[in-house]
């Protein structure tokens, strides 16, 4: 696993710098690209479009922390992302129509936006916590029937109370969100999923997943490890939902259901469980996918209708997907690997050589 | 005399009417090196499970490093000193040798809540007392955070990690075997990364299951040398389990025999070389019968 090792690389740099700098960069970048995306004619849809890629890779990612690196198996992920999106839009509907003192509005708004995210994702690990300090402590399956189980409960919770708009949902959260925060976050996750799978906890879930037994006799208090991943995981998934909430028109149940859950796993698996990477390329990928399709059938056909139609066949062409997948290349896209490791590999020997 | 690092006290071990394991007594102390024979099946490895903390004994007591470590978890029991391999090796395959020493050697971590304060807490007791693990939680997660800003003092110290990671490597001669991946090194490798994944964890006792198994009569020969240079270098206390009775009786200066879970014998080289009991066991009594020549061979 040449991803443990290839810890951010001694390039020279002051040790203070290290932390702070990559986001230092991304931040211009990403609001580059923001301003270049809505100069287009599309511009609206478009930035729909990356928002939603952007909010899958953050799933994908932090799933991959305990379902690649540690090796847990969590399908229950949309439950976290549901708490994250709900808690988050219930705090925004409060605090819309409030303004911090001595800020712009403008400013004020994403300062309290940014608060609604946290508090999402705070109460989402939190969530993590409570769900996983029992479970944890199982070894196999378990993790999977619990995490199902709590993915299913929260459904019904959001469902049956009246606070939470019950089957239609909560409507009118201010849309706060931005292409910028959006992949603002998607690279915090990557970071930090990157910079644990460098770390000496890294080390220690890589080793989890290798040999629960041997890590244990090794010092590794096991339980606590997988449920500090489980917890982190939910954290980012909470943040994810958080940004959902803020730029679609209206979040219900229907939006968090086991289906959901199952797709963020297919991504993690068919990225390679363990590659960050892989789970980046994976979510884009399926995210493009039905929307590449689909504007394919209306351009074939000219009928929009057909073109609907796709979204219904969406699961049925994930599911064909993964078989294949297992089928070709069971270890997944890139394995536990990371696209630099890979990528050499791919390159025919002989032409390495010359 | 130096201080006692491992007691085992009339440790018995049940699997339903199952006795693998009963009255075992043993203790090691600084600079010891023991060993643990008997026939397949005879309880040694079970032995082994009961001090590291995989099975919790019916009945005895253990102390490591004075602590009675009755019911502790695996993690806890290594903390305390106590580091092992295993019979079947078991390394993490996928990670590189480097990354296999790395686990065991846990960052010294600068945490939030310092140990002395939490002890102090816990003397309190009851609910304060419960407290304690909450903000013993909040040390690992505060870890986790410094991992994530990459502060320098987290850097240092998995700098620190890796290098102490490379010198182990370093001394079980496997420098060069660095970034590969632990299941592409040869079999006597493994092994040695594996004492070497031991050794990070800062042991006081190590304990060896069949270190030797597999390996050709060289690499038997040099692991003798290397056992002992371990214990003085390390100053450990160490108990091997091994089934070749010529590498054991050359390095042990005290070796207890297990059969059906009864210690029937305990004593240096020699005077369990010539033990009736022990030939019986390995070649049974019958045999002792009709060739008497055998037990007047192991006396001489």
């Amino acid at each position: 696993m040449q991803s443990a090792q290839a810890t951010v690389k001694a390039v020279g740099l002051p040790y203070g710098v290290r932390g702070i700098l990559p986001i230092l960069l991304a931040i211009p970048v990403i609001a580059l690209a923001q301003w270049l995306l809505i100069g287009l004619p599309n511009g609206p849809f478009v930035i729909y479009i990356a928002s939603i890629v952007g909010v899958n890779l953050i799933l994908a990612v932090s799933l991959n922390i305990v379902n690649g690196m540690t090796g847990q198996f969590s399908i229950g992920h949309a439950g976290f992302m549901a708490v994250g999106a709900y808690t988050a839009g219930k705090f925004s509907l409060h605090a819309k129509d409030l303004v911090i003192s001595h800020l712009p509005a403008a400013m004020s708004d994403q300062v309290l936006f940014l608060f609604a995210l946290l508090i999402g994702g705070c109460t989402a690990a939190l969530c993590g916590f409570i769900v996983g300090l029992p479970s944890l402590r199982l070894r196999g399956d378990y993790l999977a029937i619990v995490t199902l189980g709590f993915g299913e409960i929260i459904r019904v919770i959001l469902q049956s109370t009246e606070a939470f708009g019950r089957a239609l949902g909560l409507a009118g959260i201010p849309q706060w969100s931005s292409l910028f925060m959006v992949w603002i976050w998607a690279f915090i996750t990557v970071l930090a999923a990157r910079r644990i799978a460098g770390s000496s906890h890294g080390r220690s879930l890589w080793a989890i997943r290798e040999d629960e037994v041997a890590a244990e006799a090794m010092g590794v208090d096991t339980t606590s490890y997988k449920v500090r991943a489980f917890v982190v995981s939910s954290f980012f998934a909470g943040i994810a939902g958080g940004l959902f909430a803020h730029f679609v028109p209206i979040i219900n149940p229907g939006s968090f259901t086991f289906v959901k859950s199952i797709e963020v796993v297919v991504m993690v698996v068919a990225g390679g469980l363990g590659s960050t990477t892989g789970a980046i390329v994976a979510s884009i990928f399926l995210t493009l996918l039905p929307e590449a399709l689909r504007s394919a059938f209306t351009a074939i056909s000219g009928n929009a209708e057909i073109a609907q139609r796709v979204d219904q066949i969406r699961m049925p062409i994930y599911g064909l997907l993964l078989v294949t997948l297992m089928l070709v290349r069971p270890q997944g896209l890139f394995g536990n690997r990371e696209l630099w490791d890979v990528i050499p590999r791919w390159i025919p020997r002989r032409r390495r050589a010359a | 005399m130096s201080e006692v690092l491992l007691r085992v006290e009339q440790a018995t071990i049940h699997f339903g009417g199952l006795k693998a394991l009963s009255n075992f007594n043993l203790e090691i102390r600084r600079g010891d090196l023991k060993g643990l024979i008997g026939p397949n099946g005879a309880g040694k490895t079970t032995a082994f499970n009961i001090l590291t903390g995989v099975y919790r004994p019916t009945s005895g007591n253990i102390f490591v490093a004075g602590q009675w470590v009755n019911g502790a978890k695996p993690h806890q029991i290594n903390r305390l000193g106590l580091a092992r391999t295993f019979q079947n090796i078991r390394l993490f395959r996928a990670l590189t040798a480097i990354d296999n020493v790395r686990v065991a050697c846990l960052a010294e971590a600068s945490p939030l809540i310092s140990a002395e304060r939490l002890d102090a807490i816990r003397q309190k007791g009851g609910l304060t007392g419960r407290l304690a693990n909450l903000l013993d939680s909040a040390n690992d997660y505060y870890d986790w955070w410094r991992a994530l800003a990459l502060t320098p003092g987290f850097q240092r110290e998995e700098e620190r990690l890796t290098r102490r990671a490379e010198e182990l490597l370093k001394i079980m001669g496997l420098a060069h075997r660095r970034d590969e991946e632990a299941r592409n090194l040869p079999y006597g490798e493994q092994r040695r990364l594996e004492i070497a994944r031991a050794l990070g964890t800062r042991p006081k006792v190590l304990l060896l299951d069949e270190p030797a198994a597999g390996m050709n009569t060289r690499e038997k020969s040099e692991l003798m040398v290397l056992i002992r240079q371990l214990r003085d270098q390390f100053s450990l206390g160490i108990l091997v389990i091994e089934h070749d009775v010529r590498l054991i009786m050359g390095i042990c200066e005290e070796i207890t025999v297990l059969d059906y879970g009864e210690t029937i014998a305990c004593g240096p080289p020699e005077k369990v070389r010539s033990d009736r009991r022990v030939i019986e066991a390995y070649l049974g009594d019958s045999y002792l019968d009709t060739h008497p020549e055998v037990e007047q061979a192991a006396r001489r």
